[in-house]
């Protein structure tokens, strides 16, 4: 259990240090993230303990930003002034991300993956 | 007593206590995203705070302990990516297309609808990551001199307001691949499209949560490019 959690804390540490030396503007953790793919892909092998723990930490995502969405309450005045924007500019992101993500993964489907027949088979399982 | 509300302990039971109470009631409207929890508890914290007269600064001090998961957790999210290598591999190009292309279409809609409307420049960066699960958000809006509240609070509603549209939408676009759906869920909606899809199907479920991980990597990268350039 302590070795999973080193591990995820280890691979944050190396990548805040990364983003500090490159002066990427990839936040520390998507590098660490990154970091950990790249060490399970030179040492492969069953991490089971590893697995629950980023499962549970995964599964209790939505309260962990609680309090970073509490922080609203210092940002009135910009909701008043700016909150038709907001709301509008969301709200298309969304629904165009969505029909173009969709419409060009189906296009490449068809183009670029001859034997399909995962369809099907995945579906069930 | 007076004392209790400026420890630690008081917001984090408070804080756990609230929550929990509006997961029970997300749990009994099955997953609605209208009762996604955080939608809830967020102003029922907010009034608390007001009617302690609590400043934000010691609040956010208070619950340093939850917030500090967020890191190991973006971390974790590798996990599940690993674990999809296989079928990535298989469907690699479909992926990286339609992933390149969402990303960019959810970051310069996004941007440019909100400077359309005048929105001053810490907002363009706070609503730039809006299709990236909520700690990724926040850490790239903070990194391009956002808010990261405001990014926690847009790509909450973005996420509730994808996972509601997502069935009609994509039944007018007439996409029936289910891994194309589940795959368009994850990249604009994230985690909350992520369990919408789910609920609808297995494998896109899988996508969708593929498609939020990854589009994580690629809003990140793309805008650490623009942010180079700009």
């Amino acid at each position: 259990m302590l070795r999973a959690i080193f591990l995820l804390f280890a691979c944050q540490l190396t990548g805040e240090i990364l983003h500090r030396l490159t002066g990427l503007a990839l936040p520390g953790s998507v590098i660490g993230m990154l970091l950990l793919l790249a060490w399970l892909t030179l040492v492969p092998r069953e991490r089971p303990t590893l697995t629950a723990v980023t499962s549970w930490l995964t599964a209790h995502l939505a309260v962990m930003f609680v309090p970073a969405a509490v922080g609203l309450i210092e940002e009135g005045d910009i909701l008043a002034a700016q909150g038709i924007g907001l709301v509008v500019a969301t709200v298309t992101s969304t629904v165009l991300t969505m029909a173009v993500t969709a419409i060009v993964f189906r296009w490449a489907l068809g183009r670029f993956v001859p034997l399909d027949d995962a369809n099907t088979g995945e579906k069930s399982a | 007593m007076t004392g209790l509300l400026s420890t630690p302990l008081f917001w984090l039971t408070v804080t756990l206590g609230v929550f929990e109470a509006f997961d029970t009631i997300s749990k009994r409207a099955n997953r609605h995203p209208l009762c996604h929890p955080v939608l809830w508890s967020t102003p029922v914290l907010i009034g608390l705070l007001l009617w302690t007269g609590t400043p934000y600064a010691a609040y956010r001090e208070a619950t340093f302990p939850i917030s500090f998961l967020l890191g190991p957790a973006v971390v974790g999210l590798g996990v599940p990516i690993w674990a999809e290598r296989a079928r990535i591999r298989r469907l690699v190009i479909p992926i990286m297309l339609s992933l390149t292309a969402g990303a960019l279409t959810s970051i310069v809609s996004a941007v440019g609808i909100l400077a359309l409307f005048g929105g001053p420049r810490d907002l363009l960066a706070s609503i730039a990551p809006r299709a990236t699960t909520t700690p990724v958000a926040m850490a790239i809006a903070s990194q391009l001199g956002g808010i990261p509240s405001l990014a926690a609070v847009i790509v909450l509603f973005a996420g509730v307001f994808g996972a509601m549209c997502a069935t009609p939408l994509l039944n007018l676009l007439g996409v029936r691949d289910y891994r194309a759906r589940g795959f368009a869920v994850g990249v604009s909606a994230h985690g909350i499209g992520s369990a919408r899809a789910f609920q609808v199907d297995q494998s896109a479920g899988a996508l969708a949560s593929m498609g939020m991980a990854l589009n994580a990597v690629m809003t990140a990268a793309l805008l650490s490019l623009l942010a180079i350039f700009l």
